[in-house]
């Protein structure tokens, strides 16, 4: 392909006959010794991109950041499959390592530099929240089948729905107020917002386990397990924020991650109420329609 | 200008030769089969049809190494299997809510076969979406066949809340799910990077296991 001082020979200009413009001369900068695979429509300039493409069958061992080349847009729009293979470069090892960290809280060490930044995929958090969704969803069917006799019991769909809304609402809208938060108040962008779901995403990795445990209907073991898993992972998250936060007011750092941790309480909280929770006062019934009564009178009991 | 067309003229009558014969295309076997396949009865056209259907459920069940389930995909098998998974979990239901579970069901099933094949396209997987829809749906079988079980044996009357009888068809449909499984498995986890074929299949297993979890929790109007 390259004759020996670098240069591009003649015989590209054969290869595609239906392309308006055929570049036949490089100059010796743009020889890329790591990528092998030219094609005719080759730019000097988007030689990374090639990396993600799908007939490139070379193993992606070292997967190259997602964030590190931003030319590769030029190349892939948002409806291409290809401008989405960019956050799935991540092997199984990658992401177990990853689901391991965001549940044990390390006081100095935040995972995210160690293990995220390099290279935030999509993967984990979207399948940790479908995960997630389906546990809550079975689990509180489970818990309502052992109550119901068995020629009432109904598959309560709308469980299914209305977790799936409330979790992947939680998912996008906190590293949307973050993101915000950062740019428009503290004028500095320290996350992408990609880092910022995977972050989220990984978070929710303690409810999963714990949102198979609540189907046990004992009521102080259900609000312990709550406030374990939101301990743990509200403490990963602060762990994770706290240094780009610390440089500034401190008090005014504190709030926010008070607020933070707050509401990934609120969180846990909530479904716990509207999917488990169970009182002397309160058996869940058989219609589906009484979810919604279901969630007053639990929330009356509460008051 | 005569005597330069009459050169030209002379030569042309002389250079003419008459030629005839026949154009005919050569025949390929596709092209002769194509033009063939317009004119054979219908009945013939549904024997060959269905048989290669039923050829694919029988891979499905057991699961052999062969190229046909990938390259001639079809998508028969898999409505035929939903369609009657969504018609066996109907449960008591009144003539408007039937319907809506038909529909929830068959909706469920069509999402996550979807979600399941752009995730393992986006993972670099060499598949493409109507293969992997074709085998997430063939391999379904085993369920469906725990289904027609468990509805048979909704039909003996139970007592307690957790009898011998649960307990029955709840193994059931787990081997029915690890059968499932390992049809798949054998199918779908061969197209990816070994190192990340664990990502590919994950997803696969969540959808079986709502699958599963649907015809255990069925239960029959009295």
């Amino acid at each position: 392909m390259f004759s020996d001082d670098g240069f591009l020979s003649e015989k590209f200009s054969d290869q595609s006959p239906s392309q308006t413009h055929i570049f036949t001369s490089f100059p010796n900068s743009a020889v890329d010794p790591d990528n092998d695979d030219f094609s005719a429509d080759n730019k000097p300039a988007n030689n990374l991109s090639y990396e993600y493409n799908p007939s490139n069958s070379q193993p992606s061992s070292l997967p190259l950041p997602a964030t590190a080349n931003t030319s590769k847009d030029e190349q892939f729009h948002i409806w291409q499959l290809e401008y989405y293979q960019a956050y799935f470069q991540i092997d199984t090892q990658q992401v177990i390592e990853r689901l391991l960290c965001s549940m044990t809280p390390r006081p100095n060490k935040s995972y995210f530099d160690s293990t995220i930044r390099q290279n935030p995929d999509l993967y984990g958090p979207f399948w940790v929240c479908i995960t997630f969704i389906i546990t809550v969803a079975v689990s509180g069917n489970i818990l309502t089948y052992f109550y119901v006799p068995d020629a009432d019991f109904q598959i309560d769909f709308s469980k299914i729905t209305l977790s799936a809304i409330f979790i992947c609402f939680y998912w996008w809208f906190m590293p949307t107020c973050i993101y915000f938060f950062f740019r428009w108040h503290l004028k500095r962008i320290e996350y992408t917002f990609v880092e910022l779901l995977c972050i989220y995403g990984y978070s929710l990795t303690t409810f999963i386990p714990i949102s198979i445990l609540w189907m046990i209907p004992i009521s102080w073991l259900q609000w312990l397990l709550t406030i374990i898993g939101s301990v743990t992972s509200g403490s990963v998250l602060i762990v994770t924020f706290w240094p780009t936060t610390n440089s500034d007011k401190k008090r005014f750092n504190a709030l926010s991650m008070l607020l933070m941790f707050f509401l990934h309480l609120a969180m846990a909280v909530g479904i716990m109420l509207v999917f488990f929770h169970v009182s002397d006062r309160n058996i869940p019934t058989r219609k589906p329609t009484t979810l919604l009564t279901t969630m007053i009178s639990s929330a009356k009991n509460k008051i | 200008m005569d005597t330069d067309q009459a050169p030209f003229l002379t030569t042309s009558t002389q250079g003419i030769d008459m030629i005839e014969g026949d154009i005919t295309l050569p025949s390929n076997r596709t092209n002769s089969n194509e033009l063939s396949t317009l004119d054979e009865p219908v009945l013939d056209t549904i024997k060959r049809d269905l048989g290669a259907v039923l050829r694919k459920f029988g891979y499905a069940v057991v699961p052999r190494h062969s190229s046909t389930l990938l390259q001639q995909w079809d998508l028969w098998g898999p409505l035929i299997l939903v369609t009657t998974l969504a018609i066996l979990l109907q449960s008591n239901a009144t003539k408007s809510s039937a319907g809506a579970q038909f529909a929830e069901v068959f909706t469920l099933m069509l999402i996550g076969s979807i979600a399941v094949t752009v995730n393992s396209q986006l993972l670099g997987g060499k598949i493409s979406f109507f293969q992997s829809v074709c085998v997430l749906g063939y391999c379904l079988l085993p369920l469906l066949l725990s289904a027609f079980v468990n509805n048979i044996l909704l039909y003996i009357p139970t007592k307690s809340t957790i009898s011998i009888l649960h307990i029955i068809r709840f193994l059931v449909v787990m081997a029915a799910y690890a059968w499932t499984m390992y049809a798949s498995v054998q199918f779908l986890g061969k197209t990816q990077q070994p190192n990340r074929r664990m990502l590919v299949l994950y997803p696969i297993f969540l959808f079986y296991f709502l699958i599963a979890w649907l015809i255990i929790l069925h239960a029959h109007p009295k």
